[in-house]
């Protein structure tokens, strides 16, 4: 893992990302300020709206898929390490961050990839 | 008498200074807001993992379809719903705080001598007005998130 500090400073710049990106993303779902033109909170999670926003903003998706990964389950994983101490343990939690980061992030972006093919 | 499991695990670390769950809430706002951003950050990072799922089957129209149907209709769906953009309201409103506060060094004044009665400069400065103002608006997003979801417009003309 890098250093402590290193990580710190990237949750952040994660968290700097978050709030322009995830603000956009629920915005999405606000009728009169989606992007989508839903004009009800049912309608704006119909498939037609859902795939045209993979289509319009997949990069900002993917973008927001990484940047949420990395700040939720870092944040966690801060939570873990300093709930208990131990060389095993701090192992472990670092371990089961690396596979839930990258296992997620590779399945949403599949996600992602199969709307833009589609 | 036995010491808690909790203490029993992190030897050498007993003084709350140095374990943040044990500092005392009362009289103490900053406090409030560590304690539920954390609660809220790990709701929001339990939520994120279902939602990468649920969103994949979305690459089938009538699969998504259908969950957004059983969705739609489950009341206690809808109250998750409602609950996770509470989280969320609060974390990010919390989280831009915390970002001027930690991260730019805004809103906590400038050190100073501790001449008695003494009052950091910290709990003077802009910050706790607001972290109040994040309470506030946490509450009113959290009502209008409410209006969102379960009525599926906001109540604004």
């Amino acid at each position: 893992m890098p250093r402590a500090s290193t990580i710190s400073l990237w949750q952040y710049i994660t968290a700097i990302i978050l709030v322009f990106v995830l603000t956009f993303h629920l915005i999405e779902r606000v009728p009169g300020l989606s992007p989508l033109t839903a004009t009800s909170y049912e309608e704006s999670l119909e498939y037609e709206k859902v795939a045209k926003a993979y289509e319009s903003y997949g990069p900002v998706l993917a973008v927001l898929l990484v940047v949420a990964l990395f700040h939720g389950l870092n944040g966690v994983r801060g939570i873990l390490l300093e709930w208990r101490q131990g060389v095993t343990w701090t192992l472990l939690v670092n371990l089961l961050f690396w596979i839930l980061f990258l296992g997620f992030t590779g399945y949403g972006l599949l996600t992602i990839i199969a709307h833009l093919q589609m | 008498m036995p010491k808690p499991k909790l203490l029993q695990n992190m030897p050498g670390l007993v003084k709350a200074s140095l374990n943040p769950w044990l500092i005392r809430v009362r009289n103490n706002p900053e406090r409030i807001a560590f304690i539920l951003h954390r609660i809220t950050g790990v709701i929001i990072a339990v939520y994120l993992l279902a939602h990468i799922y649920v969103t994949s089957l979305s690459t089938n129209p009538e699969l998504w379809t259908r969950t957004m149907e059983v969705f739609g209709a489950s009341l206690l769906n809808k109250i998750g719903e409602w609950i996770v953009a509470g989280a969320v309201i609060f974390h990010g409103l919390n989280g831009i705080r915390l970002i001027l506060v930690e991260f730019l060094g805004i809103g906590i004044g400038k050190p100073e001598k501790p001449k008695p009665p003494y009052i950091a400069p910290s709990l003077r400065g802009g910050q706790r007005k607001a972290l109040y103002l994040v309470f506030a608006l946490s509450l009113i997003g959290w009502i209008l998130a409410g209006f969102l979801i379960f009525t599926g417009h906001l109540p604004l003309p």
